[in-house]
């Protein structure tokens, strides 16, 4: 089941009090399998933690989604930056459907120009990707947009 | 005709300019290829003393030198801040990131193995933070100067933004 969290970034919290929120939204919910232990959860996301800064900081996460996918969990985590962020209703709430499971990984946006660096830190880890995540649209969704603008270009000619 | 409150604190305008200017170094530090473990290691505490210096409204500017490994220093990024005391009653929170982002394709190409160094100049003697002490700037003579304007605003403040290269 696909659920979706927002976090209130600035004006209301800091970069480093955003990312404690996400890690512990994770990590509460991989915690619900015993399969997965939690100091592997928290190496990973100290690995995380730099492109978890990247992409508060600079706004990315408003707009591209860092996603949990673990068992039935598919989770994704946006911030809100803003006026908005201030009016947020918030859920912290753990997403259920991990038990059960051991495989897990946190899917990092690959937004420019932040793009490299998150790569290179997704790649010093097994549980975290800098790919599309599985069941995500929005590939599918841009290729078919690049697809119809072409045509409509190509009959305007 | 119904009307609401909106209560904005200069905290609030402090977080978010602190954000705003810590995600645009990382934003420009990364498209310039520069070795970003330095900023991760210390985010916490920069990010905490801009928001702090910017709250007393001691902060004049933060500083980002880029420093190539011939020695000299460029391109220079000023994130000069101003204040509104009294706050302004219908100010938005606004970051012109699309500008941003533009902005960026003029940035001057750096060498590999360029560093980079970070000051903040004062308007006041500022509040000591963990990590921060008394520093030189490189000079700015001879680069010159293009103004991107503002990149920020709260209620209470904004922040821009100048390239020197």
């Amino acid at each position: 089941m696909q659920r979706h969290r927002e976090i209130a970034a600035a004006p209301l919290r800091s970069t480093p009090e955003v990312w404690k929120i996400v890690s512990q939204l994770v990590a509460d919910t991989l915690d619900r399998s015993p399969e997965i232990s939690r100091r592997d959860i928290e190496a990973t996301l100290e690995i995380a933690r730099p492109a978890g800064l990247l992409l508060i900081a600079g706004g990315h996460l408003d707009k591209a989604p860092m996603v949990l996918v673990a068992g039935a969990v598919h989770l994704s985590i946006t911030t809100v930056s803003g006026d908005a962020a201030l009016q947020l209703e918030e859920n912290f709430n753990p997403v259920p459907g991990a038990a059960g499971t051991s495989e897990w990984t946190l899917y990092l946006p690959t937004p420019e120009p932040v793009s490299s660096e998150i790569r290179r830190i997704a790649n010093g880890c097994p549980h975290l990707s800098a790919k599309e995540p599985p069941g995500s649209t929005s590939a599918t969704a841009k290729s078919e947009s690049i697809v119809l603008d072409r045509d409509a270009f190509l009959r305007r000619r | 005709m119904p009307t609401t409150t909106r209560t904005f604190t200069l905290v609030n305008t402090a977080v978010y300019l602190a954000q705003v200017v810590m995600g645009a170094m990382a934003d420009i530090l990364a498209d310039l290829g520069v070795d970003l473990t330095e900023l991760y290691r210390d985010w916490e505490r920069d990010e905490s003393a801009i928001r702090a210096w910017i709250q007393e409204q001691s902060l004049k500017e933060v500083v980002l030198e880029c420093h190539r490994p011939d020695g000299t220093v460029s391109p220079v990024i000023e994130f000069p801040v101003v204040y509104y005391p009294d706050g302004i009653a219908d100010a938005r929170f606004t970051t012109q990131r699309a500008s941003l982002a533009r902005f960026r394709a003029k940035l001057e190409r750096v060498p590999r193995g360029t560093t980079f160094r970070l000051f903040c100049t004062f308007l006041k003697h500022p509040a000591p933070q963990s990590g921060w002490g008394p520093g030189s700037r490189s000079s700015t003579e001879g680069l010159r100067s293009l103004s991107f304007g503002s990149l920020a605003t709260g209620p209470h403040g904004a922040v821009a933004m100048r390239y020197l290269r």
